[in-house]
């Protein structure tokens, strides 16, 4: 099954989803589509016209471009997911107008997907750590 | 997602005791033909997706909880991101942040092995007004 993972660049998602024998619906993936098919400067700072159309159906003209772009990515693959993992808390995902609004938006449109979704809190500890694999691994499981 | 060409980061967690080199020197003998880059963090991998699947195996067969691996978007030595090449690295403080994870979710994958369950954590409660009381008396 296709999981996306929010942040969706974490490595440590990407690495358990596969371990646990899921494909896991990424930025990367998305990026290297655009680095490999199109002649943009430098993906994701540079975007196509397609690509804004994609994220203006996610987020209005009178948001900030920034949350428009990143949409363009993570939009169409929340709509290709099956399950989705969400990591709060994580100290590098964090902003302002456009990277903290973005991430709020992917969290409602998953919400809004309504598909099986596992919010899980980023570990601080050794037994946090345990606790967090051990609820992703019955999580991932579970989906088969 | 591309089935001609597949970049994967591997990075070693810090918890363990292998080296990049180390990591490298194994996937070279595998014999298998791919680019290896040796990094700080453990190694770039690169070659179609299938054969970079069979190394991710190898190595998961060898280090299971130790090496750690995602997709990377750009091929090896591209100069839009190559730092030898004077190229940004935007993602790099992410990575760094990560890499200190790793050694916590190295020892999780352990004692999941051993067999530990997700156990709940305990819900916060309201302390009761009468110790609430108590404890400002003391103080």
């Amino acid at each position: 099954m296709k999981v996306f993972i929010d942040p969706p660049n974490s490595l440590v998602l990407f690495d358990l989803v596969e371990r646990f024998g899921h494909e896991p619906l990424s930025t990367m993936a998305a990026i290297q589509e655009r680095v490999d098919n199109l002649e943009v400067d430098m993906p994701p700072m540079n975007v196509t016209l397609d690509d804004v159309v994609k994220g203006l159906k996610y987020a209005g003209v009178e948001v900030p471009s920034g949350i428009r772009g990143r949409m363009a990515l993570w939009g169409p693959m929340i709509e290709e997911a099956d399950a989705a993992i969400v990591m709060d808390d994580c100290p590098y995902s964090f902003g302002c107008v456009g990277c903290e609004r973005s991430n709020l938006m992917v969290k409602y449109l998953i919400k809004r997907r309504g598909i099986p979704t596992l919010n899980v809190t980023y570990p601080e500890s050794d037994e946090e750590a345990t606790n967090f694999v051990a609820q992703t691994k019955e999580f991932l499981e579970a989906l088969k | 997602m591309s089935e001609e060409r597949e970049t994967r980061l591997f990075m070693i967690s810090p918890r363990s005791m292998l080296t990049p080199d180390q990591l490298v020197r194994m996937i070279h003998a595998f014999g298998k033909e791919a680019i290896v880059k040796e990094t700080c963090y453990g190694c770039l991998v690169e070659g179609p997706r299938s054969l970079v699947l069979e190394i991710r195996d190898k190595v998961r067969e060898n280090y299971r909880n130790e090496v750690f691996t995602k997709i990377r978007a750009y091929p090896c030595s591209d100069p839009r991101r190559c730092r030898a090449q004077h190229g940004t690295r935007p993602g790099f403080a992410q990575l760094e942040e990560e890499w200190q994870l790793l050694s916590k979710i190295q020892y999780g994958l352990e004692k999941v092995e051993e067999g530990a369950k997700y156990v709940p954590p305990q819900e916060k409660k309201r302390i009761p007004v009468n110790d609430f009381k108590k404890i400002c008396e003391v103080h």
